[in-house]
């Protein structure tokens, strides 16, 4: 089958962002999905993950499409993703149709208004080309598309009010924000994209405790909803087709992408507008792939910034047991937060974050150092009811500020299509490292204030990572030091966009995916407005040819 | 990949009796439910008494004993030999199941392995590390079962939205 | 979508404002509306759920279009409300009390028995009259017709011959007070016979689609849903069941370890009875624990009891799973799609708001329908903010095969109830298509085919007869 295919709208990405852009763009034409991986299910991974070995691997229950891996580092590291240092930036994403939020906590924050402007106000990172009132309406579109709730007054300014009430608090998170209040830490319920009440033909939540990996029963929003109801609304899927290069014209402009279907055989697509919605790792490497005689550096690249000011969140820890029955593990799994060290002077200095509480199950983890301790018997049963009641988990959230040298390149190396592998190049700046050690002290705070005791530090200098890939493909006015413009246009190339958390300037402290979808939308809403009014009333499900 | 079944076990007065051999006083006054249990074998019977002891229970799943049983041994080869000689030493050197683990680590006996890898197919429900890890059980885990009055495992439902805003017991 | 209990609401705030004026039909030369009147009709409705067949969601509360899926076909329900053009507006009480209890339309014409007259038959003269006020003043007119108008296959488009049913089936008698019983039990008789129209559902019907009172309430096929049997049968019916936990189960829908309403009942629980006074469901609940018993042998175990807590993946857990997703057993079924609410062992979580599989009559019943329509539509109920509907249970008709809705549904009723239900493949392909066809209507016309051909063939020997004599002559 040499179907040639060919739409309006060319969108590389089936992930939450580019399925609602795509769901936008049906409005003035023909849109058409291509998916590097497999459509999946969500029940087959809830099975999955019960039959699975290693129940924190939240990778393991997904598909793995053979010909376009994502990158799997346990039990095996499948260097998919390679790393060139110093600091490791071994992220998750997940290559399926719907992308890597079928996997996610649904944290569904929106950024601070300072955070379009740190190097205005404190003299570090970038500003961005648009302000926080340029994104507002979009960020409300989002959240009633998503199904978002949250705690009122979190820095975050609204013209209207969340689609529903915040989701109710667990009482372990109630017992903390007692507690900690005294201290001035004020614990608020996290803006989720997480049902209160039916929203959407979906129920609300029922405490399935498994956000990630998977929510068994859709009470969270996720890019699969997303990609249905983008082929709902009359979009164009098609899975397993790993697009490999991006065609332009003699003056630059995008006239077709390549992609390979299952059977390894090299298919063309043509389209006027395109949309690179692929990721922050994979966009940038398609567009380095893409690189050419009239483009050398690769496609969108005249700045050089192309995988450059790779931005993520790191984070360090601490756990200790607190001195009542909290039982965590009853209800969503990132239910609250300390927000208010987001932003302030201090970030001339160091680095701003938030403090995540996990209320994750810790039978697991419980029952691994039990067993490392040695610990059987009678006795194991006693210590696994009262550490699992008192085991509290915190992370921060920490602000990373683009670098140049941080950068997603292509490897030497090559994937199963013979497509060369992304390489990362990492580190992790004092900047942000004060701010581990400014948190520190927070986190011992907050324990003591529990009645803390067996605190666990994460070790000094090592950071988790949170898979808020960011930076790469950067928003910008000026050509020279960015790769799209305000609207997410290429500089380079008059009918590219890119939807995406690449291209936010800077990282901010929240997760990035509603600022990711609220700018994807943006540029949507812009795209339809550029159209030529008589295409405008055209077909709105018009089918790909 | 689905292990083959082991033959069920056929009550043998005679193997009885050497389980019964097997296990010094102190032991077998641990494990008064186990004596009884038809085994397969010796080692068959040394894993059980070594799950009792090490689980801490009066009673354990007889199927799931061979389930894990027959994957301790795919896993490991040597695991049948090794559980038959910690038996043996356990009841040989009397060890308390207290510090049976911080024992054998002082002594750096080969079979250190050995408690660990029972502790985790009956606590964690899985066998095997890294890249040969096996899950044989989640929600029937014994960790799972430990907690089973407060919590649900993850992945099933605590209850109707707002049911985890009171304490829970 | 606005739920129909918005409407409700609004139509509250109406008969507010009736206070200040008259709205509807033969407003302009009466004497003043007796609100009260009005607000026990609205009541009466809400007993009678009118509601519920003529509105469709979305639509206009009583405007019409709801298209009532029969084994004859579609019947599509009426504008009632009092619009003079496209409703009732200009009705006298008299029409529309034959309209309620005759089944015959202000135009002379029959309407079908979807329309429930014959239990409304039963309604006071006192209470059609509050109806009628209601109805008049208390609905706000819609000028305009319904999108679709019923259209049976012949001879069934023919609504004389509901004249014919009529005189077979329909009893005219209004309800008489039964003076050897209590008041509370006469008024659960005078609801459940009439307004709430329980009969209409769950007594079974005879060939030519009458309901069988002998066997009153001892269960109907509804075509896809199966209205179970709810006489005090011990096995069968609620015979295990007190008359608390009846009155609960009418106001909310669901009793813990015994049953939860789900398609027309829940839709019946949601606009019609939970809006009930207590008095009166416990009227209801008092009349159905007393009509006779009827037992159904296939019953052996009382269908609320059935099945003990089980896991089937106690002893497969991390085994692989098959390639062909319908060669997937029931247990790896169950594990994937229904354990994530329904528990790993069926048995529902600590607070039961999540049911568990066993002590459930959806699965304890000899009849497996309910259940297959359970796993294909999910269960919906209304609730009170934002979205009209919210989901309890999710409908799997997309994420099912046929072949797996029989695979999982039979592991279901072995493992957590009854044993003896087989449910197969195109069982589940009928169910899924909306139910069977009745043979009513190839019986109807081949009977007339018969009919005909007998005539003609005795008309044939008559002229025959008559030219031999000719040829005698």
């Amino acid at each position: 089958m040499s179907e040639q295919l060919s739409a309006d709208f060319v969108v590389i990405g089936s992930g939450i962002c580019g399925a609602l852009t795509a769901l936008q763009l049906l409005e003035a034409g023909s849109v058409l999905i291509l998916e590097a991986g497999p459509r999946m299910t969500r029940d087959d991974v809830v099975a999955n993950f019960r039959n699975g070995a290693d129940k924190g691997n939240f990778v393991a229950p997904y598909p793995m499409s053979r010909l376009a891996p994502h990158p799997l580092y346990l039990p095996v590291n499948n260097n998919h993703f390679l790393q060139a240092g110093p600091e490791m930036y071994e992220a998750e994403y997940l290559r399926v149709v719907g992308g890597t939020s079928w996997h996610w906590a649904a944290q569904a924050w929106r950024v601070l208004p300072n955070d379009f402007r740190i190097k205005t106000l404190y003299d570090v990172g970038v500003d961005w080309p648009i302000g926080y009132d340029d994104l507002e309406p979009f960020y409300q579109q989002a959240e009633e598309l998503m199904g978002v709730s949250g705690a009122p007054n979190t820095g975050s300014p609204r013209n209207k009010p969340f689609p529903m009430e915040p989701v109710a608090e667990i009482y372990a998170m109630a017992r903390i924000r007692e507690r900690i209040a005294p201290l001035g830490y004020d614990l608020v319920t996290n803006t989720t994209a997480r049902n209160s009440r039916g929203y959407d033909g979906r129920p609300a939540c029922c405490g399935n405790n498994n956000c990630m990996p998977i929510c068994p029963i859709d009470a969270q929003y996720h890019g699969g909803l997303a990609a249905d109801a983008a082929e709902a609304a009359g979009a164009r899927l098609v899975p397993n087709a790993v697009v490999y290069r991006i065609e332009h014209d003699a003056a630059g402009k995008i006239v077709a992408v390549h992609y390979y279907d299952e059977n390894k055989v090299s298919q063309r697509v043509t389209g006027k507008t395109f949309i690179l919605a692929a990721n922050g790792v994979e966009s940038p490497r398609l567009l380095l792939l893409s690189a050419s005689d009239k483009y050398p550096k690769g496609l969108a690249n005249s700045s050089d910034c192309v995988g450059r000011h790779l931005m993520d969140h790191p984070s360090s820890g601490l756990t200790f047991y607190a001195d009542e029955d909290l039982w965590p593990g009853r209800g969503p799994m990132s239910p609250s937060s300390v927000n208010a060290l987001r932003d302030g002077d201090f970030r001339r200095h160091a680095a701003a974050y938030r403090i995540d509480f996990s209320n994750a199950s810790q039978v697991r983890t419980v029952t691994n150092d039990l067993i490392k301790e040695g610990v059987y018997g009678a006795e194991f049963d006693r210590q696994l009811r009262l550490r699992s009641a008192r085991q509290i988990s915190m992370k921060n959230v920490l602000e990373v500020l683009p670098n140049p040298e941080n950068r997603i390149t292509l490897s030497d190396q090559k994937d199963p299509l013979g497509i060369p592998k992304p390489l990362a190049h990492y580190s992790i700046d004092d900047y942000t490292r004060r701010g581990a050690d400014r948190c520190k002290e927070d986190f011992t705070k907050i324990a003591r204030a529990m009645g803390g005791t067996g605190l666990r530090y994460s070790p000094d200098g090592k950071f988790g990572n949170n898979q808020h890939i960011t930076g790469t493909m950067r928003m910008g006015h000026d050509p020279a030091t960015s790769v799209v413009d305000a609207w997410g246009r290429a500089h380079d190339h008059e009918n590219l966009y890119i939807v995406s958390t690449g291209v936010m300037p800077t990282a901010a402290t929240v997760n990035s995916t509603l600022t990711a979808v609220a700018l994807g939308l943006r540029t949507a809403h812009h795209i339809l407005a550029q159209q030529p009014r008589a295409a405008a009333g055209a077909s709105t499900a018009a089918q790909a040819r | 990949m689905n292990l083959p079944d082991l033959p069920a076990p056929r009550p043998n007065a005679t193997r009885r009796t050497v389980l019964a051999a097997l296990l010094s006083a102190s032991t077998a006054a641990l494990i008064p439910w186990a004596l009884g249990e038809p085994v397969a074998d010796a080692s068959q019977g040394a894993f059980l008494a070594l799950s009792a002891i090490i689980a801490g229970r009066q009673s354990l799943d007889a199927v799931q004993a061979r389930r894990l049983y027959a994957a301790l041994c795919a896993d490991d080869a040597g695991f049948a030999a090794g559980a038959q000689a910690l038996l043996a030493l356990i009841n040989e050197r009397r060890i308390d199941v207290a510090v049976l683990q911080k024992t054998l680590d002082g002594d750096r006996s080969p079979l250190a392995a050995i408690p660990r890898k029972i502790a985790t197919a009956w606590f964690a429900g899985t066998v095997g590390e890294g890249a040969k890890a096996r899950c044989l059980a989640y929600e029937t885990a014994l960790n799972a079962q430990i907690v089973a009055d407060v919590l649900k495992p993850p992945s099933y439902a605590y209850g109707a939205y707002g049911s985890w805003t009171k304490q829970p017991i | 979508m606005t739920p129909l209990s918005f409407y409700r609401r609004r139509m509250g705030a109406t008969l507010l404002a009736l206070g200040l004026g008259l709205t509807g039909a033969a407003a302009s030369a009466q004497a003043p509306v007796d609100v009260a009147q009005v607000q026990r009709g609205q009541y009466l409705a809400t007993a009678g759920d009118c509601i519920a067949c003529h509105s469709t969601v979305g639509g206009k509360p009583m405007a019409g279009g709801l298209a009532v899926a029969t084994p004859l076909g579609d019947i599509v329900s009426t504008n009632i409300t009092p619009s003079q053009t496209h409703g009732i507006g200009n009705y006298t009480l008299q029409q529309f009390a034959d309209a309620l209890r005759k089944g015959v339309r202000a135009d002379g014409r029959h309407l079908y028995p979807a329309m429930p007259y014959t239990a409304y038959a039963k309604v006071s003269d006192g209470d059609i009259a509050a109806l009628y006020a209601y109805f008049m003043h208390g609905v706000q007119p819609v000028d305009a017709a319904p999108a679709r108008r019923t259209d049976l296959p012949f001879p069934f488009s023919v609504r004389m011959s509901m004249g014919a049913w009529n005189m077979l089936f329909l009893d005219k008698k209004p309800f008489v007070a039964d003076p050897s019983k209590s008041g509370e039990w006469n008024r659960g008789a005078y609801l459940a016979n009439g307004l709430a129209h329980c009969t209409t559902c769950h007594t079974p019907r005879n060939a030519l689609m009458a309901e069988d009172l002998t066997k009153n309430l001892s269960g109907g096929d509804l075509g896809t849903w199966y209205a179970p049997n709810i006489t005090p049968d011990a096995d069968s019916g609620l015979g295990g069941w007190s008359t608390q936990e009846l009155v609960e189960y009418l106001r909310s829908g669901r009793v813990a370890g015994k049953a939860q309403a789900a398609g027309p009942m829940a839709e019946a629980v949601d606009h019609s009875l939970r809006h009930l006074t207590d008095a009166d469901l416990h009227a209801i609940a008092t009349y159905v624990k007393s009509v006779p018993a009827v037992h159904d042998a296939a019953d052996t175990a009382p269908v609320h009891a059935r099945g003990t807590a089980s896991n089937g993946m106690a002893y497969q857990r991390g085994d692989a799973l098959p390639a062909d997703p319908d060669k997937l057993t029931g247990p790896q079924l169950f594990d994937a799609h229904c354990a994530s609410c329904h528990q790993a062992g069926g048995q529902g979580t600590f607070d039961r708001a999540l049911p568990s599989l066993f002590h459930n009559t959806v699965l304890g019943r000899s009849n497996g329908n309910n259940l297959v329509m359970a796993m294909l539509n999910g269960v919906q109920r209304e609730q009170e903010q934002g979205d009209p509907l919210e989901t309890r249970m999710p409908a799997f008709r997309k994420v099912l095969s046929d072949r797996q809705v029989a695979t999982l549904a039979n592991y279901l009723t072995a493992t957590y109830g009854n044993p003896n239900v087989k449910v197969t493949a195109d069982g589940v392909r009928t169910l899924r298509a909306g139910g069977g066809t009745s043979g009513l209507v190839t019986l109807a016309r081949v009977g007339m085919a018969i009919a005909l051909l007998v005539v003609l063939g005795w008309a044939a020997w008559l002229v025959r007869r008559r030219k031999r004599r000719s040829r005698r002559f």
